[in-house]
């Protein structure tokens, strides 16, 4: 699957994008791997007491991950996920 | 008085006659400012039959009671006038330092009327006001006006003007201050080239009072701390400013693509506000009193479209970026600085060219139409050249300055035009956001995202969360977004202000400042009475239900690629609703007890 970060994720990252291979079996599974691999800023970022920090928005296959299972969404090989800090503009 | 100034400033440039009334109080309290209260102006004032372009149509620049205020980001104002676009009541809101300089100056309002016989301009410097001579100065871009100007009178005076759009009378050309702030949308910069009026300079020595100065502080003081601990407010804004929203509408399947025929786009990365941060920011930008900074001061390196200003914003480089299937930034950018330095309304020229672009590839229109130019989606150096045409109105621009609704109808297709009530939309697809397709199609001042921002709650997970795949409770959520913004508009703050605070901070700063005990109730009721006001008067131009609609696309064709794929909008699950909701019959007529509910004639 492939992972994608945005705005300040990305200096959480340093990198937009990864190939994740062997699909974990869900988000929180993924985050968690995520989260081992970039570090402090990226896990106080997305998590908030083992919870999806309300200030992330993480969509699966463009769908915000509150409208599926939250960190309990299922996930697939082929599945995109992206993650972003909260935006705003218009 | 407090808050308000006490004055309005009324020219008529046929007679040349400057005079000054009393602000209407019971107006001003009913109203607040700025957008509610230059509404009224011209409701009371202008015939609903008026020709926009004729004389006998009025121009009103209004900042609210907090403008001038240090209220956080209370620098806003608005041009309120019979719009040329489509004749609704236009009003444009701008920010910069223009607003709270008419209110240092000791207004609460500027109304222009009449016609100047040839190219003038107005100089207020407080209660000293003159109509001068423009000759030297009609044809000048909008950096070069505000330099003569402030050259002929002082400066730091404060300038809005019209670039070479508003004298060539196109209907979608804006009102720019301060040289990058745009009163952008409906063709008010026509209004004021019609009246032969170039721009209008303002310096005023004195400053707003507020009616409990403790009480304000603490009010303000509160409120700032509320949008700084804000992600967005406080961070997220400074760093990638307002474009920092084309990859999140993309990874939702919203981003508008080619002309709204899809609503996905690959490469949107390349545009999104990170990618400008890279590669052009030179610093962030507040407006006054502005605890945000979300506008860009940038520079393109790039030979080809070599420039420095300000911008884009996102609706900008989505209109001009995927909506013309264009993923060149530095492209993007150059069209942006065109349309400021000409004085034209950025979304509607973009989507503009990408109806045009849509018409070329379907063969209703050639390259006999075009100058020679293959206008295809995609085509970097054909957008900005016919951008550029688009501002001196030459050749095929000068068709494409008339907006996508009079070019598409021109050649018998007005389907292809991505318009509500003739005013292009911005950069939400309804299909993939459904609450903002009710926003739009119920737009007073037609396709328009800054009177009732749903994407807040719908993608951006601001405060609170609403699927925006669903149609069940958005008519609550649509009137809930357009009252409050009609109310937060005629205070004089800026919408971004939400990000981070709401009605209940918003009342108590106006109560502080005005003296006029505002509860969050009333605040709100505020808001209602002006759509309502906006309502009545496009019911008086002819305006229907039928109007309330979305483009047939939106509605029939399912969006073709990325994750909103097969997706349309279902507006008729909302809209009656809607009206049920706002108090207004099946032919959205406000009810007579809704009326008087509102104190409305």
């Amino acid at each position: 699957m492939t992972v994608k970060y945005f705005a300040t994720i990305r200096t959480y990252t340093g990198e937009t994008e990864r190939r994740v291979e062997d699909a974990p079996a869900d988000l929180r599974e993924l985050v968690t791997a995520l989260a081992g691999r970039y570090g402090t800023s990226f896990r106080r970022a997305v998590f908030s007491d083992d919870e999806l920090n309300g200030e992330i928005i993480i969509l699966v296959n463009g769908r915000n991950v509150l409208y599926l299972q939250g960190l309990d969404t299922p996930l697939k090989a082929d599945d995109e996920v992206s993650i972003f800090p909260m935006v705003a503009g218009g | 008085m407090f808050g308000w100034s006490g004055s309005v400033l009324r020219v008529d440039l046929t007679k040349g006659a400057v005079t000054r009334e009393a602000t209407d109080i019971a107006l001003a309290h009913t109203y607040l400012g700025a957008r509610g209260f230059g509404g009224q102006i011209i409701r009371d004032e202008v015939a609903p039959d008026t020709d926009p372009l004729s004389p006998a149509n009025k121009i009103v620049f209004a900042p609210g009671p907090l403008t001038g205020t240090f209220a956080p980001s209370a620098g806003r104002y608005e041009v309120v006038t019979k719009a040329p676009l489509n004749n609704v009541i236009a009003a444009s809101n701008s920010g910069g330092a223009f607003g709270p300089e008419l209110k240092f100056a000791g207004y609460d309002a500027l109304i222009v009327e009449g016609k100047a016989a040839k190219p003038v301009y107005l100089w207020i410097r407080n209660d000293e006001v003159e109509v001068r001579d423009a000759a030297a100065i009609w044809g000048h871009d909008t950096p070069d006006t505000t330099d003569l100007v402030r050259a002929e009178t002082d400066e730091d005076a404060k300038v809005a003007c019209i670039g070479p759009a508003g004298e060539h009378l196109s209907p979608i050309a804006n009102i720019m201050n301060e040289m990058h702030r745009a009163a952008g949308r409906s063709g008010v910069g026509a209004v004021m080239g019609s009246k032969n009026l170039k721009a209008i300079a303002v310096f005023g020595t004195g400053a707003v009072k507020v009616a409990d100065p403790e009480r304000f502080r603490a009010a303000v003081m509160k409120a700032r701390k509320m949008i700084q601990e804000h992600p967005v407010g406080g961070a997220g804004l400074k760093a990638y400013g307002t474009d920092v929203l084309v990859n999140i509408l993309n990874q939702t399947g919203a981003l508008p693509t080619r002309n709204f025929q899809d609503g996905y786009f690959p490469t949107a990365d390349k545009t999104g506000g990170e990618s400008l941060a890279a590669k052009q920011l030179v610093r962030p930008k507040g407006c006054f009193s502005c605890v945000i900074s979300c506008g860009r001061v940038t520079k393109v390196d790039n030979p080809a479209y070599k420039g420095f200003g300000e911008g884009p914003e996102y609706e900008t480089t989505w209109a001009f970026g995927a909506d013309c299937g264009i993923d060149d930034l530095d492209a993007i950018t150059k069209a942006n600085y065109h349309c400021n330095a000409y004085g034209i309304d950025t979304i509607s020229l973009g989507s503009t060219i990408a109806c045009a672009m849509e018409l070329f590839e379907r063969g209703i229109i050639t390259t006999k139409d075009t100058d020679g130019v293959q206008l295809t989606f995609g085509n970097v150096a054909a957008m900005v050249e016919m951008t550029r045409k688009s501002c001196t109105g030459e050749g095929f621009g000068a068709k494409l300055a008339q907006g996508s609704y009079r070019l598409a109808e021109s050649y018998g297709h007005p389907e292809f035009s991505m318009t509500v009530k003739k005013q292009e939309m911005p950069a939400y697809d309804p299909r993939g956001v459904q609450g903002i397709g009710l926003n739009y199609a119920t737009g007073n001042r037609g396709g328009c995202h800054v009177r009732g921002y749903t994407i807040a709650i719908e993608v951006l997970q601001n405060g609170a969360v609403m699927d925006p795949r669903v149609t069940e409770g958005k008519a609550g959520l649509d009137i809930t977004f357009q009252d409050l913004t009609a109310a937060l508009d005629s205070s004089g703050a800026c919408l971004f202000s939400t990000f981070g605070i709401g009605a209940p901070e918003l009342a108590e700063m106006l109560s502080a400042a005005t003296g006029v005990e505002y509860s969050v109730d009333e605040f709100m009721k505020i808001g209602e009475r002006i759509w309502n006001q906006e309502r009545l008067w496009n019911l008086k131009q002819g305006y229907t239900t039928a109007d309330d609609t979305l483009p047939e696309r939106l509605l029939k064709e399912p969006i073709k690629t990325g994750p909103a794929k097969g997706n349309v909008n279902r507006l008729g699950e909302m809209l009656p609703e809607y009206y049920q909701l706002r108090g207004w019959d099946e032919k959205g007529v406000p009810a007579k007890a809704k009326l008087k509910e509102l104190a409305l004639n």
